[in-house]
């Protein structure tokens, strides 16, 4: 295990952060890349701290952003739909 | 499928993804009433499509596809607001290094602040703060901010939605999310809950 640990490929802060938000939207797909970024947040303290802002400024924007439809337009959808 | 399963079926999804689409209606017209109608049209459009639909389990994205059209052909020349932001919307091609170069840039100020011991207080007041700094954004940066960040659609479901390629929508959620972040610091500096000392002279 540790043995593969040592052979990822370093990479740079500049590099991590470019694919900061591919990692963060789950838009990572290569297992290589996604190795060697996870492999960098564990050596690179600015780096992680920025992928912890992120995430939870991610979760607020979501958070905040999440609307409920109000009944009255749920009430003219379905009479909407009904009709058609 | 008989015409009445059919039918309920829509209902169903519809029903199913309502909160999303209200949502997303909301953010394009910044109206309770614009974005009610912009649904309603955009229910009656789908159902008159429905035939286009080639895989249900895509439902989302192809609503949410018919509703921006709609927005785009039927709303958005209402529009009176303007954008309170100067930023280009069009500026987003091939300026990955530009926007990496300012992801770094900003980072240590902001995160300097979001760790800073008033983090608390401040995450109370960001909530609505957040929709504000949402609002000022560029209507293309803003919408893919909701569709992937809020609606949690991959970067491809996004690309369908707007009828762009998957490589402008990561442009766009790299601009949008920086952006959102200048102007969250100022709105920090401007409300005081930056301190000068924390400042150190310098803005993102």
């Amino acid at each position: 295990m540790k043995e593969g640990k040592d052979k990822i490929e370093e990479i740079d802060c500049m590099e991590a952060i470019n694919g900061l938000y591919a990692y963060l939207d789950g838009e990572m797909a290569d297992p290589g890349t996604l190795a060697k970024f996870e492999h960098h947040l564990e050596h690179c303290h600015s780096c992680y701290s920025r992928t912890q802002l992120e995430t939870a400024l991610g979760q607020l924007i979501k958070k905040s952003a999440k609307d409920t439809a109000p009944e009255k337009l749920q009430t003219r959808l379905k009479k909407l739909i009904q009709g058609l | 499928m008989t015409s009445t399963e059919a039918k309920t079926w829509f209902g169903q999804s519809i029903e199913g993804c309502l909160d999303s689409l209200y949502g997303l209606a909301m953010r394009l017209t910044r109206n309770a009433a614009d974005a009610e109608d912009l649904v309603s049209e955009s229910v009656t459009k789908a159902w008159s499509a429905i035939g286009t639909l080639e895989d249900r389990n895509r439902f989302r994205p192809w609503i949410f596809r018919i509703l921006h059209n709609c927005y785009i052909s039927d709303y958005r020349k209402k529009s009176v607001r303007p954008v309170a932001y100067s930023y280009d919307d069009y500026a987003e091609e091939g300026e990955e290094d530009d926007i990496t170069s300012l992801l770094i840039k900003q980072s240590a100020d902001f995160l300097s602040w979001w760790g800073n011991p008033e983090r608390e207080f401040a995450n109370k007041l960001l909530g609505k703060d957040i929709l504000a700094a949402m609002e000022k954004l560029p209507e293309a940066f803003r919408v893919a901010v909701v569709l992937v960040n809020v609606e949690g659609l991959s970067y491809d479901e996004a690309a369908e939605v707007l009828g762009v390629p998957p490589g402008t929508i990561r442009s766009r959620m790299k601009r949008g999310r920086t952006l959102l972040q200048k102007a969250l610091w100022e709105h920090a500096v401007d409300s005081g809950l930056i301190s000068d000392n924390e400042m150190k002279g310098s803005k993102p």
